[in-house]
C-alpha cells in the first residue's frame, strides 16, 4: 500500500520538476485514457463481463457534455452531470437486455458491440447536432473556483495535468471504495463463478448491472474531458478501434488491478511519441508489442509485478 | 416497387456470399480448433492485394487467384505457428493477437500499396438481364464460386474420415488424439484452409470493388456476425448468415435510410442472440 502512496506522491509532484509541455501532455492523455481503462477494468476485470459499451459511453458523454454546454449555457461540470446520467440510462437498457437474456462472455461482447455501433451510426448521421462525420470543435474551457482569484478557466498544461490527475484520483478512490465494500466481493464471486454466486444468494443479476452502470459513470467524466482537453469531437470517439484500445491498455497493464489500467495507458499513449518513426511502422510496432505482451505476460505487466514479488516474498 | 426489392435481394444474396466466405473460416476455426481468428479479413486484404499486383502486371485473373490464396494461406500458417496455437480456447487472447496482427498486416500493406484506393480492370465485363433488372456478370461468378466452395466444404467435412476426424478433434482433442487422429497437422490444415479461404474471397473481391488497407476490418465484422447468426459450428449457416444479413440490409436500405445500413443487420443479430443464441442454424 505505501508503494501506492508514493507512487501517487509522486505523480502530484512531477510538474514541479518536469516543465516540458510534450512529456505533460502524454501524462494528461494517459490520465484521460487512464479512467477510461480502469472504469473497463471494474467491468471486465472485476466483475468478469467483456463489455465493448465503453466507447459509446465515452462518445456519448463527449457529445452531450459539449452540447448541453452551448445550448443551454450551462458550465462544464454542471454539464457532466446530465452526461453521467445518460450514461447510467444506457449501460441499464442495455445492461438489462444483456443480462436478462443471461449473454455471457463473447455473446455479451457482440451485443454490447452491436449496441455501440448503432448509436455510434445515430451520432454519425444526426446531422443537425453533432454535425456528422465533420465532427464539432470545442472552444470552451473549464472552470475551476480558486481562492483569491476567484473562478478560473483550466488552460495550459499544468492546469490540465492537475485536473486530469484529480479526476483519475477520484475514480480510483471510488473504484477502491466500491470494490471494498459488499458489492465488490458480489462482482468477484459473479467473475469466479457465476451459478455459484446465484445459489449463495447473490441477485447476480442486479451486481453486474450495478458493476456496469458504475464504470458507465464514471468513464463519462473521461469522455467530457477528453472532448475538452483536444477541442474536437467527432464520431471516432465512438468507434470499434476505441474498444480495443482500452482493451489492450487494461490487459497490458494487467486486469483485475486498479493500477494496470494507468500502467497500460501510459505505455500506450507515451510510446507512440517516445519512438520517432513512420507511422505506420509504429503501428506494426504496437501490434508486435501488444502480441507479444500478450503471449509472453498474460498477466500484464503490474500482475506479472505482483506475483514476482509475492514470490520473491515467500 | 417489386423490381427494387428484387433486385436489392439478389445484390444482397451476392454480397452477402461474401461475408459467408468469412463466416465459414470463422466457423472453422473456431468450432473446430477453439481459436478466434479475429484477423481473417487481413488475410482477404492480402488476398485481394496479390491478385491486383499480379493482374496489373498482365497475369490473367484466374491464374492470379491461386498465388493469392497460396501467399494468404502461408500468411495464416506462419500467424498460427508463430501465434494462434498459443490462444487455443481463451477468446480475449485471441481477439488481442488479432488486433495485434490486424494492425501489423494493414500498416504492412500501407507500407507497401500505400493508404490510396485501388481498383482493377475488368474481369469480365457485361450484365445479364432478367426482366427489368440487370445482374453483371462477374458477380453472379464470383457467387457460384463462394457456393460451390461452402457446399463442397460441408460435404468434405460431413462425408469423409477427415470430417469425422475434425469434428471428433472440437469435442474431445484429448480423445481424438487416442484414436489416431494427428490433431497438430490438423490445426495446421483447418488454420491454412480457413486462411486460404480469406484470401480467395478477397481474390474475388478485388474483380468487383476497390481495395484499401483497411477492407479486412469491415469484412471481418460482417464475417463474425453472419457466422452467429447462422450459428458457429455450422458450415451452412455461415452461407446462410451471409446471405440472410446480406439481404436484410439491401432490402432494408431501400424502406429505411441507407445511412443505417450497417444497423439493420446489427438489431437483427441482436434479436437473434437474444431468443435463439446458438444462431439460426446451430444445434440447440
Amino acid at each position: 500500500m505505501t508503494g501506492q502512496a508514493l507512487l501517487w506522491g509522486l505523480l502530484y509532484a512531477l510538474p514541479l520538476v518536469v516543465r516540458s509541455d510534450f512529456l505533460l501532455t502524454i501524462f494528461i492523455f494517459t490520465f484521460i485514457y487512464g479512467i477510461l481503462g480502469v472504469t473497463f477494468d471494474l467491468i471486465f476485470g472485476f466483475t468478469g463481463q467483456l463489455s465493448m459499451f465503453h466507447p459509446a459511453v465515452f462518445g456519448v458523454s463527449a457529445y452531450m457534455t459539449h452540447l448541453l454546454a452551448i445550448h443551454f449555457k450551462l458550465p462544464f461540470w454542471a454539464a457532466t452531470l446530465p452526461s453521467a446520467a445518460a450514461a447510467i440510462v444506457l449501460a441499464l437498457v442495455v445492461g438489462s437486455v444483456c443480462f436478462k437474456f443471461r449473454l455471457k462472455t463473447f455473446y455479451f461482447a457482440v451485443v454490447t458491440l452491436a449496441f455501440a455501433e448503432m448509436i455510434r451510426l445515430v451520432v454519425m448521421n444526426w446531422n443537425s447536432v453533432t454535425n456528422g462525420t465533420l465532427g464539432l470543435v470545442v472552444s470552451g474551457k473549464p472552470t475551476i473556483y480558486w481562492p483569491g482569484s476567484g473562478v478560473v478557466p483550466i488552460k495550459g498544461p499544468i492546469a490540465w495535468y492537475y485536473l486530469t490527475l484529480v479526476c483519475l484520483s477520484l475514480t480510483v478512490l471510488i473504484c477502491a471504495r466500491c470494490l471494498r465494500s459488499w458489492m465488490g466481493r458480489c462482482f468477484g464471486a459473479i467473475r469466479l463463478n457465476e451459478d455459484l454466486a446465484r445459489t449463495l444468494g447473490i441477485n447476480v443479476f442486479r451486481y453486474k448491472l450495478l458493476s456496469f452502470a458504475i464504470g458507465s459513470a464514471l468513464a463519462s467524466f473521461a469522455g467530457g474531458l477528453y472532448g475538452y482537453y483536444t477541442g474536437y469531437i467527432d464520431p471516432g470517439y465512438l468507434s470499434i478501434n476505441q474498444s480495443m484500445e482500452v482493451l489492450a491498455m487494461v490487459l497490458l497493464g494487467g486486469q483485475g488491478t486498479l493500477i494496470g489500467p494507468i500502467v497500460g495507458s501510459l505505455v500506450l499513449t507515451g510510446l507512440p511519441h517516445a519512438i520517432d518513426l513512420r507511422a505506420e511502422v509504429r503501428a506494426m510496432l504496437y501490434g508486435a508489442i501488444l502480441i507479444f505482451t500478450i503471449l509472453v505476460m498474460p498477466r500484464g505487466i503490474v500482475g506479472t509485478l505482483y506475483a514476482w514479488r509475492s514470490k520473491r516474498g515467500a | 416497387m417489386t423490381q427494387l426489392v428484387l433486385g436489392q435481394v439478389l445484390n444482397g444474396a451476392i454480397i452477402g456470399a461474401m461475408y459467408g466466405i468469412i463466416a465459414l473460416g470463422i466457423t472453422l476455426t473456431f468450432g473446430i480448433t477453439g481459436i478466434v481468428n479475429f484477423a481473417l479479413g487481413e488475410f482477404m486484404m492480402i488476398g485481394a492485394y496479390v491478385t491486383y499486383t499480379l493482374a496489373e502486371r498482365g497475369m490473367p485473373y484466374p491464374v492470379a487467384v491461386v498465388p493469392a490464396c497460396l501467399i494468404a494461406a502461408a500468411a495464416g500458417y506462419l500467424s498460427n505457428k508463430a501465434f494462434f496455437r498459443f490462444t487455443r480456447n481463451n477468446l480475449v487472447n485471441g481477439l488481442l493477437v488479432s488486433i495485434g496482427l490486424i494492425s501489423i498486416f494493414e500498416s504492412a500493406s500501407m507500407l507497401l500499396w500505400t493508404a490510396t484506393p485501388v481498383e482493377m480492370h475488368f474481369v469480365l465485363p457485361g450484365a445479364l438481364r432478367v426482366g427489368d433488372i440487370g445482374l453483371p456478370k462477374m458477380k453472379l461468378v464470383v457467387f457460384a464460386v463462394i457456393v460451390v466452395v461452402i457446399v463442397a466444404t460441408y460435404f468434405a467435412l460431413a462425408r469423409t474420415w477427415l470430417g469425422r476426424a475434425a469434428f471428433a478433434y472440437a469435442q474431445n482433442p484429448e480423445a481424438a488424439m487416442l484414436m489416431g487422429v494427428h490433431t497438430p497437422r490438423l490445426e495446421t490444415a483447418v488454420m491454412l484452409y480457413s486462411t486460404g479461404l480469406a484470401g480467395l474471397g478477397g481474390a474475388l473481391y478485388a474483380s468487383l470493388y476497390s481495395l484499401e488497407p483497411a477492407m479486412g476490418g469491415v469484412y471481418v465484422l460482417k464475417g463474425m456476425e453472419a457466422a452467429i447468426l447462422g450459428g458457429i459450428g455450422s458450415l451452412m449457416g455461415s452461407l446462410w448468415g451471409g446471405v440472410i444479413l446480406g439481404v436484410i440490409e439491401g432490402v432494408g436500405s431501400i424502406f429505411l435510410p441507407t445511412a443505417f445500413r450497417d444497423a439493420y443487420g446489427l438489431a437483427v443479430l441482436v434479436a437473434i442472440l437474444l431468443f435463439r443464441p446458438s444462431g439460426l442454424f446451430g444445434d440447440e
